[in-house]
């Protein structure tokens, strides 16, 4: 890395600490605090992102840049980052979104400024984001989960920020929890590694699985998926995320959504295809797996919430789930060894990585614009709020467009990719496991169905029709660096969809690292203009060339009517009422009723409960007042959860009758407990 | 005989009488019912501790282990026991050590307590160069000194007992290594002991305000 990006880097990452001391420094001026901290933090994020982006462009193999932030005295925690393809991938999406959010968020915490100490928030904001990057750039173990756990507690305290709510305080703590399980599995794992490797720096852990047995390189494995998994949110410990991304503040939200769980991503991209080796075939199909049930579950829990933050939330653990199924197929090719087979679905799984960072952080900051401007987070409160926020709602209608993977945006783009490489291992390899892919397809097939069908749900619920509530119809559009920020991101979902080829030669150094097999080169027809996906394989797709033919098509009609015009007559009246006296908010179609077919369909699963009451004088068909009570059931936490939560409350209740109390039995346990041990070395 | 192999007889000979002593004191402590008596022998066996960082000193010639034994005279003969000494006398309390169990009893369990330090011990007399048991000693003395913590009420008396033990740690690190541990460690350890020695005396009056006693046991009531 050449001097100007080792100075964009270092000007950024203390640009960040000093944004956040900027925060606290005017926490009690705290419009002042809100410019101030934000501000500062977009301009570090530009700079980091740019860095980052040279780094990427300019990348030789080999020569990785390497920087020693601070001095330290404690041997063997180095504070040295590394710029290697991977961690510059990851550090050029957080800086992408955090540019967005930063703009976004100088609007948004506005609302706060009086009622909150804003320049704690700024403050947390810009140290998760420091924290963050330097996640995906620390070169040493001990750096990696210093950054990791700084991460998670600013994590903490911006999800439990608006604490007099309890909700909040309760989310914060599951997810302080679930957050503290897994940095022990990650440090479980950390020690495999240095132990095989004699060191604590990344570098020297390069393909270390070849040279570890198989017990200590398989529970490396399932400690690091724990671990991983439970930040980036993979079913069956998804559980903190709908918790805790709902109750932070929107901006926090769509960090989280968007960057924090990626940190999850990152581990496992770089454990699993960096240090461990060709892996076992039983890894890819485990990765495989999980990611697959984590699309299909995300995204019928997605369904059936009508809090409009918990339903993308959901998502969240649906994109993870098919950014998995990337993963995971490409282990698989490893196993078997087709490189560019590997090399394909690993791209896929990290194309669809930057594109939910993007577009779910689009999705939140126009979820925290409709809450900022109706104070609710329930859809059936709303509705009609194109007519009131229509910039807020073109936006929002740009990330559904694209989470559902409609072209020609971003998501379409990497599904597609996804698609091909599951449909085309099926015949590259000759085991029975090949039986995984066209499932994984279908499932993938399933999934993208179903949150189309969710988007036509948050989307229509929330912004068409007629407002349901009295603050919905109050509501007004939000401030322009809210528009800014989201339109920052929405630009991203177009060019990403319709530059996929250009984004994948960025993407190319990373491929090459991890998979071993540059893949850009094979990947692009007709001088990038049209993606195919590989030498062998059929498939070629233009999301361009869907965009032309898109407008051609559409401009057809509208020359007719051009043509026709002064023949019609154009005549206004009411939507047909039935009969009935005027259309009222009250007989639009629900969230809960759009979701109704799918709830039954998925009975076994959803568990659905109804009440229905009526009360009549003389015949139940005019009935005076009806009372409706729906609810389903979320089967993880019923059925893993609440049993643990209870087995570990009275578990600790029989174990405080050692708490004594007495400081004599106190020290005697000590004794005890040293006389056992010593005897024991005996 | 050589002049040198004389010398270290002498010190060897020495080392050992000076921990047997620190043992001696140990019990006496144990056995002990006057709570001024027992700083003034816990003085007396750092002053022996002392003298074994100075014979180890003067004989091997290792100048910071001379440093060690300056601190210790100075700080566990003369400042600690001065501060304890007037902490009893400033807040009055009562002369005798209740302990929990009977004095007999006590004596039968730290013989034991000492037998198990020298099994201990035992694996490790090929890589002791002080020869003559130190570490039997210092083993012994840690682990009467936290029976001798859990065995008081009295909350100063527990701090005593901790000193003790410290001077148990500090023997061994005595006799495991020949010219002890490095002096930036060993002046880290001793800091830690005086600061927590006073950060002790301000809780024990904080318990005695809040109890008017000195009787740990009493802090059960704290247990909501």
């Amino acid at each position: 890395m050449d001097a100007l990006g080792a100075l964009l880097l270092a000007a950024g990452l203390s640009g960040y600490v000093v944004a956040a001391a900027a925060g606290l420094l005017t926490a009690r001026r705290g419009a002042i605090a809100v410019t101030l901290s934000f501000g500062l933090g977009a301009m570090a994020a530009a700079s980091v992102g740019a860095a980052a982006m040279v780094s990427l462009l300019t990348h030789s193999a080999g020569n990785d840049a390497t920087l020693q932030l601070l001095p330290t005295m404690i041997p063997s925690l180095r504070f040295s980052i590394r710029l290697d393809p991977l961690g510059a991938f990851f550090a050029v999406i957080v800086s992408l979104v955090a540019l967005a959010l930063s703009i976004y968020s100088v609007g948004y915490a506005r609302h706060y400024v009086g009622r909150k100490n804003v320049g704690i928030l700024g403050a947390f904001f810009n140290l998760l984001l420091l924290a963050t990057t330097l996640v995906f750039l620390a070169d040493n173990v001990f750096f990696f989960l210093l950054a990791w756990e700084i991460m998670a507690l600013s994590a903490y305290c911006l999800v439990s920020f608006e604490h007099e709510v309890d909700e909040a305080r309760s989310a914060g703590v599951l997810y302080f929890v679930m957050s503290h399980i897994g940095t022990g599995c990650l440090i479980l794992g950390f020690f495999l590694l240095s132990q095989a490797a004699g060191a604590y720096n990344f570098a020297s852990f390069h393909a270390l699985g070849e040279k570890m047995a198989a017990g200590p390189r398989n529970a490396a494995f399932l400690l690091f998926l724990a671990g991983f998994g439970i930040k980036a949110g993979i079913v069956p410990v998804h559980v903190w995320l709908p918790a805790a991304h709902p109750v932070a503040p929107s901006n926090v939200s769509a960090l989280m959504s968007g960057v924090l769980i990626k940190t999850g991503i990152y581990g496992l991209a770089r454990v699993l295809f960096d240090f461990m080796g060709t892996p076992p075939n039983w890894w890819g199909v485990t990765v495989l797996a999980l990611g697959t049930v984590s699309a299909v579950l995300g995204v019928l829990y997605a369904l059936m919430e009508h809090d409009l933050k918990r339903l993308l939330a959901y998502h969240s653990v649906e994109n993870i789930g098919i950014i998995l199924m990337g993963l995971g197929a490409s282990l698989m090719f490893l196993h078997t060894g087709h490189k560019a087979l590997a090399a394909l679905a690993l791209a896929a799984g990290l194309y669809h990585t930057i594109n939910h960072a993007v577009f779910k952080a689009l999705l939140f900051l126009g979820a925290g614009a409709v809450l900022q401007s109706t104070g609710t987070r329930n859809m059936e409160e709303m509705g009609g709020l194109i007519r009131r926020l229509p910039r807020t709602a073109f936006f929002f209608l740009v990330g559904a467009v694209a989470i559902s993977a409609l072209p020609p945006l971003n998501g379409f783009v990497s599904e597609w990719l996804t698609y091909q490489a599951l449909l085309r291992g099926f015949d590259a390899t000759p085991s029975l496991f090949r039986l995984m892919f066209p499932l994984a397809g279908a499932m993938l097939a399933l999934t993208g169905a179903l949150a189309a069908a969710c988007f036509v749900k948050a989307f229509g619920i929330t912004f068409l029709a007629q407002p349901r509530s009295e603050a919905a119809a109050r509501a007004h559009e939000v401030g322009p660096a809210m528009l800014i920020g989201q339109g920052i991101l929405a630009g991203a979902c177009v060019l990403l969809g319709l530059f996929p080829v250009a984004f994948l030669t960025l993407l190319d150094p990373v491929i090459a690292q991890l998979a071993g097999h540059p893949l850009a080169a094979e990947l692009s027809l007709a001088g990038g203009l049209v993606l195919s996906s590989g030498a062998a394989g059929p498939g070629t797709v233009s999301t361009l060339g869907i965009l032309m033919t898109g407008v051609a098509l559409l401009s057809l009609p509208l020359a007719w009517r051009l043509v026709h015009a002064r023949r019609e007559q154009t005549r206004t009246g009411p939507t047909w009422d039935c009969g009935l006296a005027g259309l009222t908010p009250r007989m639009e179609y629900t969230a809960t009723g759009f979701s109704k077919p799918i709830r039954m369909i998925f009975k076994a699963l959803f568990r659905p409960h109804r009440e229905v009451q009526r009360e009549y004088d003389f015949s139940p068909y005019f009935a005076k007042t009806l009372r409706f009570e729906s609810h389903t059931e979320e089967i993880f936490q019923t059925r893993i959860y609440r049993p643990l939560h209870g087995f570990v409350l009275r578990f600790s209740r029989r174990l405080r009758a050692l708490q004594a109390g007495s400081l004599q039995a106190y020290l005697m346990y000590v004794f005890a407990m040293l006389l056992g041990l010593l005897l024991f070395a005996l | 005989m050589t002049a040198p192999a004389a010398s270290s007889a002498i010190a060897a000979q020495l080392i050992a009488l000076f921990a047997v002593l620190m043992l001696v004191l140990q019990l006496l402590l144990v056995g002990q019912r006057m709570l001024l008596t027992s700083i003034r022998l816990f003085a007396l066996q750092s002053l022996f501790l002392a003298g074994i960082a100075a014979v180890i000193a003067f004989f091997h010639g290792a100048f910071h282990v001379f440093v060690v034994a300056v601190l210790t005279v100075a700080g566990k003969v003369l400042f600690l026991p001065w501060l304890l000494d007037r902490q009893v006398r400033r807040m009055r309390i009562g002369q005798e050590i209740e302990p929990l169990l009977n004095f007999p009893t006590s004596m039968v369990v730290c013989a034991a307590l000492t037998l198990f330090g020298y099994i201990l011990a035992r694996p490790f007399t090929a890589l002791e160069r002080l020869g003559n048991n130190t570490l039997a000693v210092a083993m012994a003395l840690v682990l009467t000194g936290i029976f001798l913590m859990f065995n008081r009420r009295k909350a100063i008396t527990q701090v005593l007992a901790w000193l003790t033990v410290e001077n148990g740690v500090m023997l061994a690190a005595v006799a495991l290594t020949t010219y002890g541990m490095p002096l930036v460690v060993e002046l880290g350890i001793f800091f830690d002991v005086i600061v927590a020695v006073m950060v002790l005396g301000i809780l024990v009056y904080r318990i005695r305000d809040t109890f008017a006693s000195m009787d740990t046991s009493k802090l059960r009531q704290l247990k909501g």
